[in-house]
């Protein structure tokens, strides 16, 4: 059904011409060909990538706790404004491309520390109390978390003579020009930042997985994920893994922040906080509440299909406003067909 | 605390007094154990132990001792507290009134991880796996020092020969048999001084509780144990001591040699 309606608006939306099955195949041979083809898949790749980073605090969060942080979208804006000021403050127009990576490692550094240490000090001082009631009260307490962030965010960029809402181009402007510009071989080009932001996903999820299975903190996530009284009875200090993990997920919140200020299509303002919120919920729903296999594999799932489509609207239907809508749809069907998610074991609100 | 269960059962008025037959209350005094001014200090002691699950009062002043070396067995119909009493020593359900004393030291206000790494192991009786995880992690997770984990993984193989051959298959996928093995192993590898071992026989084939039932008494051989099982010839076959619960309370106690499976004495307790 829902194929249908999209080939119905598709049809309704494009232009008049000689024939629509026949632009059809025109723009699908042109789609399949090796160029555009590798073209819409590291855009989706890259696009995974920085989902992947926005969701996998979010999973690691839910998956242990089964609370879902409402301020985790607050938590990676903050870390664009924290990441954005390193840059803006470490970078001189004459700074080298070598000069403004370092930069960024540093941003990433701070922004990783400063919101983990704040997402420790949420987990304690806010969720900790908690925990034994409804997720209802989690849900409330998290939101209410991230109105005051945002305020706070607000009123801290209006003070300094910046315009909330709009992205911060000063820190875009720190980017080294070789992200900026295209890398090209055999006829396809890449652009500089997309393969930076691919090496940053990767290296992310990487990070992740070795953490959740090498490290006998991973090994406590995992367990406790399942069933954390039983690992209080063995021994482990569950309170204390369930801090090291909400900082973790802020943390890498934090660090996507500094990614996303550098991405034009995203950037450093307070209205960052609510995009990223939803793609975070959209794929660790897709995925599977609470497993980070999930998370990763649904990250790709909508960062080809929203890369894919973003082709089709342009090139086919010639309207850019409606891709974002497929990313919904993904988990719209994803819901009906499989309301506990690609590899989930609990159903939305079963937790 | 005294080990005779007399007073306890005095004071709850509703437990079968006019069954207090005189020959079972001759049994008792001679069942039971060396007083504990013969014994050195438990090494865990519940005293007048009363734990809520909310508004519902499930354990109504529960006594019992645990000496070392010594396997007892905790017995009674479903629904009179045992769960709860082995919940109510691990501070899962942290009793509201009495004290649980682990070798002489309070537990009642710390921490489940804290009581547990006193030395305390908790084989639970739905056997919570971690279903995802693999047998070999179960074992892993068990294990206080990361660096004992391989003689320890060697050691719950050897105990249950089966696990060896599942190692990397994921706990949720093992039957049921198999589950309690890696259950009483995890228990076993956790250098645990006294283990709380619930219901280990419930809903097993007998032949797996065969295994079981020799796991268990290796087990007791260096372990000292809080057992609750409802199969009576196991349970007078693994433990030294008893304590029969009834409605919260202990109401009987004594040496498992006293008592036999068929006798009047335990079945009325325990028979619904």
């Amino acid at each position: 059904m829902s194929a249908g309606v999209a080939l119905a608006s598709l049809a309704s939306l494009a232009p008049a011409g000689p024939s629509i099955p026949l632009q059809f195949a025109d723009a699908l041979i042109e789609f399949l060909s090796p160029t555009t083809l590798v073209d819409v898949i590291l855009r989706g790749i890259a696009e995974a990538s920085l989902y992947v980073m926005i969701a996998a605090g979010l999973t690691l969060v839910f998956g242990l706790m089964g609370v879902l942080n409402f301020a985790h979208g607050s938590l990676t804006m903050l870390g664009a404004y924290l990441g954005g000021l390193v840059l803006v403050v470490a970078v001189a127009q004459s700074t080298g491309g070598v000069g403004r990576l370092l930069a960024f490692g540093v941003a990433v550094v701070v922004a990783f520390g400063a919101l983990a240490a704040l997402g420790g000090g949420i987990e304690v001082g806010l969720v900790r109390p908690i925990y034994d009631r409804p997720p209802l009260y989690q849900i409330l307490l998290t939101f209410g978390v991230t109105l005051v962030l945002d305020e706070l965010a607000r009123i801290v960029v209006l003070f300094y003579g910046l315009q909330p809402t709009t992205v911060w181009q000063d820190v875009l402007g720190t980017k080294p020009v070789v992200l900026a510009e295209s890398v090209g071989a055999a006829g396809v080009s890449v652009s500089g930042l997309e393969l930076f932001q691919i090496l940053f996903g990767v290296a992310t999820v990487v990070g992740v997985h070795l953490f959740l299975t090498r490290t006998r903190y991973g090994l406590y996530v995992r367990a406790g994920g399942e069933d954390s009284e039983m690992l209080s009875a063995l021994g482990v200090d569950v309170n204390r893994v369930f801090t090291v993990v909400f900082a973790l997920g802020t943390g890498i919140a934090g660090a996507a922040g500094v990614l996303l200020a550098w991405d034009p299509s995203w950037g450093a303002s307070v209205p960052l906080a609510a995009e990223t919120l939803l793609p975070a919920f959209v794929v660790v729903i897709v995925g599977g509440l609470g497993t980070f296999r999930g998370t990763v594999v649904a990250a790709l799932i909508v960062g080809l299909v929203d890369s894919s489509m973003t082709w089709w609207f342009q090139n086919f239907v010639d309207f850019t406003g409606l891709p974002e809508m497929v990313v919904f749809l993904v988990l719209v069907i994803t819901l009906i067909v499989k309301p506990q998610g690609l590899y989930g074991v609990s159903e939305v609100g079963g937790h | 605390m005294s080990s005779d269960a007399g007073p306890d059962s005095n004071s709850d008025a509703s437990v079968d007094p006019s069954q207090d037959t005189g020959e079972s209350a001759a049994d008792q005094s001679s069942g039971d154990g060396p007083s504990s001014e013969e014994r050195d200090e438990p090494l865990l002691s519940l005293s007048g132990v009363e734990t809520y699950y909310g508004d519902s009062h499930v354990l109504e002043g529960v006594d019992l001792d645990v000496y070392e070396g010594e396997v007892v067995a905790l017995m009674g119909r479903n629904g009179v507290g045992k769960t709860t009493t082995l919940r109510s020593v691990l501070q899962l359900t942290p009793p509201r009134e009495g004290s649980v004393r682990y070798r002489g030291e309070e537990l009642v206000g710390r921490d489940t991880h804290e009581v547990a790494a006193r030395g305390l192991g908790w084989i639970p009786e739905d056997r919570r796996m971690f279903g995802q995880l693999t047998v070999e992690e179960n074992v892993r997770v068990a294990v206080p020092d990361a660096d004992d984990a391989d003689a320890a993984l060697e050691l719950a193989f050897e105990t249950f020969p089966d696990l060896r051959e599942r190692r990397e298959a994921k706990a949720g996928d093992l039957s049921g048999g198999q589950q309690q093995m890696l259950s009483i192993a995890r228990g076993l590898v956790g250098d645990n001084d006294l283990l709380l071992v619930d219901e280990p026989s419930e809903g097993l084939a007998p032949l797996i509780v065969e295994a079981v039932a020799e796991a268990l008494t290796e087990a007791a051989s260096d372990t000292t144990m809080l057992l609750v099982e409802q199969n009576l010839p196991l349970a007078l076959d693994v433990a030294d001591r008893f304590y029969v619960l009834d409605h919260g309370t202990v109401v009987d106690e004594g040496d498992t040699d006293a008592v036999s499976a068929e006798g009047e004495r335990l079945r009325r307790y325990l028979s619904a």
